[in-house]
């Protein structure tokens, strides 16, 4: 990996509560311009190094480096460089859209033109309504997002940090939301994004997959795919009702399978002990061969499979 | 990095606006107060006339006989003269007569020489059982004995040529509880601890609520400082409980009609100092807290009991084991009300309450400087 380009180096990170690991032992480097996804259930540790990484959280070992200066003790000066949008609604309910932003920008050391000129940008950029004269909590979850958002923006910072940026909203603002998204990093932008939705994974540069406080596996999508299945996964559609016997016979075979709407999808690595299970079945299910999904990379990393 | 003014305006204004748009924050910043003073203004009957005194003259001279038509002219006092010890004490145990004034033998001769070392006494035993009109009694006393001093002063021509102050000649002196002295004074000052209660819980919430609604995150993301937000956080409250301070006095003086002595400057540079101390401990509540229902019991917790038990308000600090004369010095109520009384009792001058303006101000001082100091600058839980 090229050093010039990297942006936030994490070092053996540890951060504790007490006798718990949020984050136990975690490694990894940024790129400049890249969209780096860290990827997790709830609970994996995946907020707590966020907000290390952004300065609000200290660490309990290990080194935090952004733009090459130790987060602990250069929090001040990395700041302004850093726009984080928190995982938990952060803007002040009773102010409007605008005097949230200008809030911001003022502790930012903006100046009343700049903000606006700023602001007036991000309505564009992100698509805001144009007047929004309502205390934000009047605000639909979709509009309130893309406010934290654009306050996040507003004093243009070179590392923008998203916290579950679309956790609770619409398809249709997951969309936008990704869009922008891209559209940052083309700007030159470093965009470190926190999502337990995998599909929206698949939009990253690179991800790292968090469970318990540990990077279970990291790389780009393609490259995580290829590494847990060089035998792609089946997709199983079913003429007669024995999915549940089948799932069962499955699971006593020892392979694993999920339930995607009315189809089984199984990680049948060695094909001959599932050929073996699935016997009894013949005739009574259809299979083939599909790409294996982000979600069936995750499903195989936190069942403790280190790629075949 | 040095304290940012822009950022501390920037948190001001905001505060400013989460206050105009609190209907809670605003009916208990502007109207309790008004509550306050307009309850102790009705309730406290200011207009205490006639008030049975009775009398017993030992030194019967023209002197005495002369201070007596003195205080009868006041209007504030019915004399009824007594003779002899035991009228006397039957007197002052009946329950019509609030006191009994005892001239002593020799008032006149030593009013007449003129000696401030050896003045003219009386003795005026009030019935401490009314508290507010012994004390009422007490403060009239006072007015009624300075208008007589000026009025022998004026009659003798020795005295007239001579320098002595005004009160040297008669002195009175307060058998019980000298520290009753008219309670009705205080009702500003006493309405400015009760603003300085609720300053203690304005602010006691504001830190707090930004914990529980996440907002603090995102302030803790900026390059904004704790003492950047604790100054944003102290001024608009600061500003609005000044403005009810203001109104309270202006309520006590021009529609309770309460005297004020002293120097208004040094009364509102007290109440500013009280208030910013006030304010800086529920900033300290909050910050300690990070929760609003704790801060808020916590806040009256703290603001309430000094207020009334180690402020000397209802129990007279020299009355109390030195210890706790001591510990008192800890709370700013005691010292505010010592500069309050003192205020609005006599034009007394600044370097008398340097103490007490060194105890409130240093109280301020220390919450202001804690506040900063236990701000938490992380998320940890």
């Amino acid at each position: 990996m090229n050093e010039e380009k990297i942006v936030i180096s994490v070092k053996d990170l540890v951060v504790a509560f007490g006798s718990f690991k949020a984050v136990d032992g975690v490694s990894f480097d940024v790129r400049r311009g890249e969209i780096f996804g860290f990827l997790g259930a709830n609970g994996a540790g995946k907020t707590t190094t966020i907000r290390t990484i952004c300065g609000i959280l200290n660490p309990t070992s290990g080194t935090v480096k952004v733009n090459g200066q130790d987060v602990s003790s250069s929090t001040a000066v990395l700041k302004p460089h850093i726009g984080y949008m928190s995982q938990k609604f952060t803007l002040y309910p009773d102010l409007t859209v605008r005097e949230n932003m200008n809030f911001a920008g003022s502790l930012y050391g903006m100046s009343p033109e700049a903000i606006s000129r700023r602001a007036r940008e991000l309505t564009e950029f992100i698509g805001l309504p144009h007047d929004l004269p309502d205390p934000v909590s009047h605000l639909s979850g979709g509009v309130k997002q893309m406010a934290a958002l654009a306050s996040a923006l507003l004093h243009e910072p070179d590392l923008i940090f998203l916290d579950e940026p679309t956790a609770g909203t619409s398809p249709a603002t997951r969309v936008a939301f990704w869009d922008l998204i891209r559209r940052l990093a083309r700007q030159g932008k470093t965009v470190f994004v926190t999502t337990h939705y995998m599909d929206e994974a698949e939009y990253c540069g690179r991800i790292a997959l968090m469970e318990r406080g540990k990077i279970v596996a990291m790389g780009t999508p393609q490259e995580l795919k290829d590494q847990f299945f060089a035998v792609k996964p089946l997709e199983l559609s079913f003429l007669k009702p024995v999915q549940a016997a089948l799932r069962a016979a499955l699971d006593k075979a020892g392979i694993a399978s999920a339930v995607f709407g009315d189809k089984l999808r199984v990680r049948a690595h060695d094909r001959q002990a599932f050929n073996r299970a699935a016997r009894p079945f013949e005739g009574a299910f259809e299979a083939r061969e599909v790409p294996p999904a982000l979600e069936d990379v995750f499903l195989e990393a936190v069942s403790g499979r280190k790629g075949v | 990095m040095k304290l940012s003014l822009r950022r501390v305006r920037s948190v001001a204004y905001k505060e400013y606006k989460h206050i105009l748009r609190d209907p809670f924050t605003l009916i208990v910043a502007l109207v309790l107060p008004l509550v306050f003073v307009g309850m102790f203004g009705f309730v406290i009957d200011l207009d205490y006339k006639h008030m049975r005194v009775f009398v017993r003259d030992n030194d019967q001279t023209s002197v005495s006989r002369r201070f007596l038509q003195e205080v009868a002219s006041s209007g504030y006092f019915d004399l009824t003269p007594v003779h002899g010890q035991l009228q006397a004490d039957k007197a002052l145990g009946r329950n019509d007569s609030p006191a009994l004034m005892i001239i002593r033998s020799g008032f006149g001769k030593n009013v007449r020489a003129g000696d401030p070392a050896k003045p003219g006494q009386i003795q005026l035993l009030a019935d401490g059982t009314d508290n507010v009109q012994a004390g009422i009694m007490g403060t009239y006393m006072q007015g009624v004995l300075q208008k007589a001093n000026a009025v022998f002063m004026r009659a003798d021509p020795v005295l007239a040529g001579q320098s002595i102050a005004a009160d040297s000649l008669i002195r009175s002196r307060f058998l019980f509880n000298p520290e009753l002295n008219s309670r009705w004074f205080i009702v500003p000052a006493l309405s400015t601890i009760i603003i300085g209660l609720l300053a203690i819980v304005l602010t006691a919430l504001t830190v707090a609520k930004e914990w529980e609604n996440g907002s603090m995150e995102l302030l803790l993301s900026t390059p904004v400082r704790p003492a950047e937000i604790v100054l944003g956080k102290l001024i608009p409250y600061f500003l609005l409980t000044f403005f009810d301070i203001l109104i309270v006095f202006a309520l006590a003086i021009y529609v309770f009609h309460i005297p004020f002595l002293g120097s208004f400057l040094l009364y509102m540079l007290a109440c500013g100092v009280y208030i910013t101390g006030a304010l800086a401990l529920g900033l300290v509540i909050s910050v300690v807290t990070r929760q609003q229902q704790a801060a808020i019991q916590f806040a009256f917790a703290v603001g309430l009991l000094p207020s009334f038990i180690f402020s000397g308000f209802m129990f007279p600090i020299e009355n109390m084991p030195v210890f706790f004369q001591y510990f008192t010095a800890l709370f700013p109520q005691r010292w505010f009300l010592l500069i309050s009384r003192t205020v609005f009792l006599s034009d007394a001058a600044p370097v008398t309450l340097a103490a007490a303006f060194a105890g409130i101000g240093l109280f301020a001082a220390v919450m202001i400087v804690l506040a900063v100091k236990k701000f938490k600058t992380d998320v940890e839980p």
